[in-house]
């Protein structure tokens, strides 16, 4: 029992501290990181738009599948919509929110559009990535990415080893801020790769 | 009893009700309900087919031990709900008095099963009951390398002894020695003297029976058998993996696997009495596609499709006993009707088996038993779930990449509601990072990264309607 509450205080389990089989190991829940400009959800135009055309009516916080939207509680934005990628990410076939908006705030936009508009950049901090450490080759980011905006490229490009260290490289100009790499990210409670929001969304078709 | 069950959920009874008043009827019949519900769980002791008396007993040639056919498997014990996985001590007491009353007295465990809590709670099961009633096989299971040391693998071993609440065990079992290859066997076992340690605790009567089990490089299993023909260590018995897919298969679905009929022939000629595991594949040959089912029941309407499995895996006079993981009553209960006695696979029905078994390489399942060897995942992944989930969609025929079938709506529904629904979101296949831990710790060789990666794509293209 006592090497049971080791591997939970640990977080990350190693083979060599594994004696016995079974069971799950904890996972420490994921914080939505302070960000400097908000995201706010595609179809929004930007985030002045957003709120200033938000009146807080619930419908695509009630709407949205993945629970990516939560009312405020800032006295400025009371009850207005909140965007995280704690729970989820923003999924590319998903486009409920902009459907059921009643006040622009949110304008209508098809499924093809929503790869279009990019609504945030992703930026990898570098230590705290787990590929960096070499702890594991990872590359979740990468391979959650729905616009492949994200590609694991050698640490030392001159390493021609198997099994070199990587690290994912963003590529800003196809990225559009969905968060799928910050959800997936293991590094908790923070991922190692957070989402900047945009103040104006761009269209990057 | 069966016309009562019957009565009980019929429509005629539910008129009944009806006319009594339903809600003073079922008040009233409360207790009656419940009596039946007890007599149902407790009939099966006194059931004559499954009476201790009938069950099939093999004769270990070593120490002339008469052993059940049914093996008590106690790596599957059932566990309290809500809990992280703590164990039901209640539930396995019943299951463990039942199977005693009923004839079996073999009871298999290792310091690393169940979150490490097995052996305790077997111990605490047996202690209720008479020594001479059972024989004990547990295992070294010094996998990890902070336990490879001399010290730490004796203190392993006594730790067993204090767990099970024995002062000798029956069988000692040097734990699936095939992987990690040769190398890791020699460090495991060779260089810190503990296999003649072992050895000598035998001589002094603290171990009754010395085996192994295998899985992975095979070898270590010929290497080890080499020991036994040179007179340099005798095996008493080896726990090894047979089943009707297995014994003919396991190279194909694996390449890295090896048969169970050369494994069973080596021993065979040998004179060693085999102990097998894996009779079910982790319960995979109970659940098998329905088209292959209708075959085995159109054979014997009556017999459960893991009754079959058992059959085979018992048939052979080599076989000592066979290991089944039992998690809940039923599970026992029809087990004990199996071998209560053994009414051995016949040429007709093995070439059956061998047709199913041949059908059934179509379907491409994940090779999992669901030991849970790979856990816990240290990246939070409920591997075994997945691939249960996985191979449960498999064999229903809800796999599918083309829209315009006209079940793909229906099976993309299937797929990703009952995936949600068996493993957490964050524990589910995408969260793989391929650090392979679990590779070393695979006994079927599962390139389980691989296999995450693969089911991810497919899930990710049903969530995003790739194919629509």
């Amino acid at each position: 029992m006592a090497t049971l509450g080791a591997l939970g205080l640990a977080g990350v389990t190693k083979a060599a501290d594994k004696l016995t089989d079974g069971g799950l190991a904890p996972l420490d829940a994921k914080r939505n990181p302070g960000r400097e400009t908000p995201i706010v959800p595609p179809g929004a135009i930007g985030v002045k738009n957003f709120y200033t055309h938000c009146t807080a009516c619930q419908l695509c916080i009630a709407a949205c599948p993945n629970g990516l939207l939560k009312p405020s509680t800032s006295a400025d934005r009371f009850m207005q919509p909140v965007m995280g990628y704690d729970n989820s990410y923003c999924r590319p076939e998903c486009v409920r929110c902009s459907q059921v908006c009643p006040t622009g705030a949110i304008r209508p936009i098809t499924r093809a559009q929503k790869t279009d508009i990019s609504i945030g950049t992703a930026h990898l901090y570098f230590h705290e990535c787990i590929a960096v450490q070499g702890e594991a080759r990872c590359g979740l980011c990468e391979r959650h990415c729905p616009v492949q905006a994200i590609s694991m490229q050698k640490l030392m490009p001159h390493d021609t080893s198997e099994n070199a260290p990587r690290r994912p490289v963003v590529s800003e100009h196809r990225c559009i801020g969905c968060g799928a790499c910050e959800n997936v990210c293991p590094v908790n409670p923070a991922s190692a790769i957070r989402v900047e929001g945009r103040l104006i969304h761009t269209d990057i078709s | 009893m069966k016309i009562h069950d019957k009565y009980i959920f019929s429509p005629q009874r539910r008129r009944a009700l009806k006319l009594i008043g339903a809600g003073s009827a079922l008040a009233a019949l409360a207790p009656w309900l419940a009596a039946c519900g007890r007599k149902k769980d407790t009939s099966a002791g006194d059931r004559s087919e499954a009476d201790g008396s009938k069950m099939t007993y093999r004769v270990n040639p070593t120490t002339g031990d008469k052993v059940s056919l049914l093996g008590f498997g106690c790596m599957r014990f059932p566990t309290i709900p809500d809990t992280d996985g703590e164990l039901d001590q209640e539930a396995i007491n019943e299951l463990i008095d039942h199977a005693i009353a009923n004839g079996v007295n073999y009871f298999d465990t290792s310091p690393a099963y169940c979150k490490g809590q097995s052996e305790t709670a077997t111990g605490k099961a047996l202690a209720r009951h008479p020594r001479s009633n059972f024989f004990i096989a547990t295992k070294l299971s010094n996998f990890s390398p902070q336990t490879w040391s001399r010290e730490k693998s004796m203190e392993m071993y006594h730790r067993s002894f204090e767990n099970l609440q024995v002062d000798y065990i029956d069988y000692l079992l040097l734990h699936s020695i095939g992987q990690g290859g040769l190398e890791n066997f020699a460090r495991r076992y060779e260089e810190n003297g503990i296999l003649d340690f072992l050895v000598e605790e035998r001589s002094a009567g603290c171990i009754r029976n010395l085996g192994f089990s295998y899985h992975g490089d095979i070898a270590v299993f010929d290497y080890l058998l080499n020991l036994h023909d040179q007179g340099k260590v005798s095996w008493d018995f080896v726990q090894i993996q047979l089943n009707y897919v297995d014994w003919l298969h396991a190279k194909e679905v694996n390449p890295r696997n090896t048969n169970g009929e050369y494994l069973y022939s080596e021993l065979s000629r040998r004179g060693i009495p085999a102990v097998i595991m894996e009779p079910l594949l982790g319960g995979r040959l109970a659940s098998i596609p329905q088209n292959l089912a209708k075959l085995l029941k159109s054979e014997r309407p009556d017999d459960s499709i893991a009754r079959w499995a058992f059959r085979y895996a018992g048939t052979p006079e080599g076989v000592l006993t066979v290991l089944s993981g039992m998690t809940r009553m039923e599970h026992l209960n029809d087990n004990l009707e199996t071998y209560s006695p053994l009414h051995p696979i016949q040429p007709d029905e093995d070439r059956l088996l061998q047709r199913v078994a041949t059908m059934m390489l179509q379907y491409p399942v994940v090779n999992c038993t669901a030991c849970s060897y790979c856990m816990p995942c240290p990246y939070g992944l409920d591997i075994p779930a997945i691939f249960t989930h996985y191979n449960k969609m498999v064999n229903n025929g809800d796999i599918v990449t083309d829209h315009m079938d006209p079940h793909y709506v229906a099976a993309r529904r299937e797929f990703l509601v009952g995936l949600d629904r068996a493993v957490e979101t964050r524990r589910q296949p995408g969260r793989c990072v391929d650090c392979g831990e679990c590779v070393t710790h695979c006994p079927q060789s599962i390139e389980i990264p691989a296999e995450m990666k693969r089911i991810d794509k497919y899930t990710e293209a049903l969530r995003q309607n790739l194919n629509a």
